[in-house]
């Protein structure tokens, strides 16, 4: 039979689009209703943040970092300063570790469950975005008595924690955290054997394992793939090596176990958490030395954290002076925009759309 | 104003419930103040509180805001979010796609004038009222939910106030 | 292999190349030769030892006096980690792409040319992308960059 083709056509997505996930913009080219080519632009998001930290004292630059990448703002946070005791060679007090690595793992859960609701409703199903966002509450309630703040913290400082938490907070994270647990059952039940959510997802979008890596994909979409590297393991940071739990890997790569494995992350996160507030120390929360105009001596390190999304890092160079001269950050999702084209390919639009949306992808990162 | 206040009462009062009097203006702004659909315009972190009052907790939807993806349904751009330069010219044409009578609400400090970016950063918009008219400003980096719903009941006020003829005029 | 092992495999095969530098902390760094860049990644690469394959992140920097480019590599196979920075004054400002051997450094590259306008040799596609369309006011991540709307913070 003679091959029929269609007229090549052009369809622009974005950057005011839903499913987008704020500002990335696509420039499809169809096929019928199949794609031939995506071209991702981006920049629409653009804020300098770069350019801007070179022109603030370092406890400045806190704040900059969190609009970096503000689901997880704590982990940004965490990077930064991380990298600016590294270079300082700083201590760090031991409860300040702790409740680090607490702020973090309740950060990663808030993170997950808002990839929930949101790449349901992508999907396609609206009532997971309320389930999802419900239980986030509960958790934002958390940062909100800690820090003040429900969004952008300010939390994890150069040389420790802002402040101690209050009263009566490990009580309400325990309860937090045992609603969460029972919630995860709902959670599951709603999408793991909806047979319209296993069609869309199961066996579409199925990213290789070597592209994967060749691309610099990394966290969560990486473990989907069937490669288990996590840095809380492999490059351990913080006090992670004291603890005890599973890195969770897939092996299809597909969007349903690049949706699963977060799901599976929360419930570790949840260990964490348990084990960090039973060992909780007493003592400092913040390295005293540390003044507001504080000034590392000269050197420069890449320092990278597992955040929820892969791999957060940052490029930090300092002169000796009271600003850094220059602070590259590196965001899992910029790898994940790029890699979008060569795997999305030859499917519909639709399935764009799922893939796009597991892959958790945040446009501050990439554009910064 | 007077007589959409005491409506409930008055109309329990006629037979059948089903005949009101009142102006033609009251009428109208009483429509539009309560269903404020808004385009979903969410660039930046701002975008996430936007989201959290839509969902559960604050639930949005009782002052008759329901989001829509695409401008020629809304009523209302809730600009959340940064603005770039790369950015801008969109937010202009998404607002000049929007049907008329159309409002526009500022959220959080980088609307407003480029907030933490004020100084130095090169390429934030500084402020959207170099785009867009702003009938409404909340601060905030990002504001709380509460004050996005106070901003949004100030501009039902707003609405509530408006003249027949506002929108032709211009 | 740790940090310590892995300083000393590479002043043991590489020396010479991979010059170490005293500035970087905790992990290794070192410094390579513009003109060998491209060798010695790919040597990086495809030695069994050390078999570095993930590309973690490649940055410009403007130090007020040269350029720099800065490539952070990591290796999943042998979960090893190391830095590598090529100097080049302002007036020669040229590194050659290393695609072919971590496809993931095309954007990081034309982000690269973008901000700091150090040119990409053999990139394939080297067009704008974080700025404005019509952008006309060259590098902005450059030290000396200068605009109307770029004021600096006040001193403490
Ligand atoms: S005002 Fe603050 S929270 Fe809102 S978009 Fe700007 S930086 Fe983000």
């Amino acid at each position: 039979m003679r091959e029929l083709r269609t007229e090549e056509f052009i369809v622009n997505m974005g950057p005011q689009h839903p499913s987008t996930h704020g500002v990335c913009r696509l420039v499809l080219t169809m096929d019928g209703e199949k794609i031939v080519k995506i071209e991702p632009v981006i920049g629409y998001l653009h804020r300098a943040i770069e350019k801007v930290m070179e022109n603030r004292t370092y406890s400045q630059c806190i704040p900059m970092m969190d609009r970096v990448e503000y689901v997880t703002s704590m982990s940004c946070e965490y990077v930064f300063s991380l990298a600016t005791e590294r270079i300082a060679e700083m201590e760090v007090p031991e409860r300040a570790k702790y409740l680090r690595v607490i702020m973090l793992e309740l950060n990663r859960i808030a993170s997950h469950l808002l990839f929930y609701g949101v790449t349901a409703m992508d999907i396609g199903a609206l009532t997971p975005f309320l389930y999802g966002m419900r239980e986030r509450e509960l958790i934002i309630d958390l940062f909100e008595m800690t820090c003040g703040q429900r969004l952008t913290y300010n939390y994890i400082r150069i040389g420790g924690v802002s402040k101690d938490i209050p009263k009566g907070f490990e009580q309400k994270c325990r309860s937090a955290l045992k609603v969460i647990a029972e919630k995860m059952s709902d959670y599951e039940g709603l999408l793991n054997e909806n047979p319209i959510w296993l069609k869309r997802t199961k066996g579409v979008g199925i990213l290789p394992k070597e592209l994967a890596i060749a691309y610099g994909v990394s966290g969560p979409n990486l473990r989907a793939s069937g490669v288990q590297y996590d840095l809380r393991r492999n490059d351990p940071y913080c006090i992670y090596d004291k603890f005890d739990f599973d890195i969770p890997v897939r092996y299809n790569g597909d969007c349903f176990d690049r949706y699963i494995l977060r799901l599976d992350e929360i419930k570790q996160s949840m260990r964490i958490i348990y084990q960090a507030l039973d060992g909780l120390p007493e003592g400092d929360v913040k390295n005293k030395k540390v003044k507001l105009t504080f000034k590392p001596p000269a050197g420069e390190t890449y320092t990278r954290i597992e955040n929820s999304r892969g791999e957060l890092g940052v490029y930090l160079i300092s002169d000796g002076g009271k600003k850094p001269l220059r602070v590259k950050t590196r965001g899992a999702s910029f790898n994940h925009v790029q890699i979008l084209p060569h795997f999305s390919t030859n499917m519909l639009i639709a399935d764009l759309v799922a893939n796009f949306a597991t892959l958790d992808i945040i446009m501050p990162e990439v554009d910064r | 104003m007077g007589i959409i206040k005491k409506l409930p009462i008055y109309s329990e009062k006629f037979p059948g419930g089903g005949i009101v009097t009142t102006s033609l203006e009251a009428a109208l702004n009483q429509g539009r103040a309560k269903s404020l659909w808004y385009l979903l315009f969410g660039t930046a972190c701002c975008a996430i509180e936007l989201m959290c009052t839509g969902a559960s907790r604050y639930d949005f939807d009782r002052l008759g805001m329901i989001f829509r993806a695409t401008p020629r349904q809304a009523d209302l751009i809730l600009c959340a979010g940064t603005i770039t330069k790369k950015m801008a010219p969109r937010l202009r044409r998404l607002y000049d796609q929007m049907a008329e009578p159309r409002y526009v609400i500022a959220m959080g400090g980088c609307t407003i004038n480029g907030g933490p970016f004020y100084y130095d950063s090169y390429s934030v918009e500084k402020g959207i009222d170099h785009i867009i008219p702003v009938d409404i400003y909340i601060p905030g980096c990002p504001p709380r939910p509460e004050s996005l719903m106070e901003g949004c009941i100030h501009l039902q006020e707003k609405i509530k106030k408006q003249k027949l003829l506002d929108w032709q005029e211009k | 292999m740790t940090r310590d092992e892995l300083r000393a495999y590479i002043a043991e095969h590489y020396d010479g190349r991979l010059k170490p530098l005293k500035t970087g902390k905790y992990d290794p760094l070192y410094e390579v030769a513009v003109d060998k860049i491209f060798e010695v990644a790919k040597a990086l690469k495809e030695d069994d030892n050390l078999k570095f394959d993930f590309l973690c992140n490649l940055g410009g920097v403007d130090t007020g006096e040269h350029f720099e480019a800065v490539y952070n590599i990591a290796s999943i196979s042998n979960n090893l980690r190391l830095d590598f920075k090529v100097i080049m004054s302002y007036d020669q400002a040229e590194v050659e792409s290393l695609q072919e051997i971590w496809p993931a450094i095309n954007w990081y590259e034309r982000e690269m040319w973008e901000l700091y306008g150090i040119n990409v040799k053999n990139h394939d596609n080297l067009t704008r992308f974080l700025l404005p369309d019509d952008w006309d006011q060259g590098h902005p991540m450059r030290k000396d960059w200068d605009a109307p709307d770029f004021k600096r913070k006040p001193e403490l």
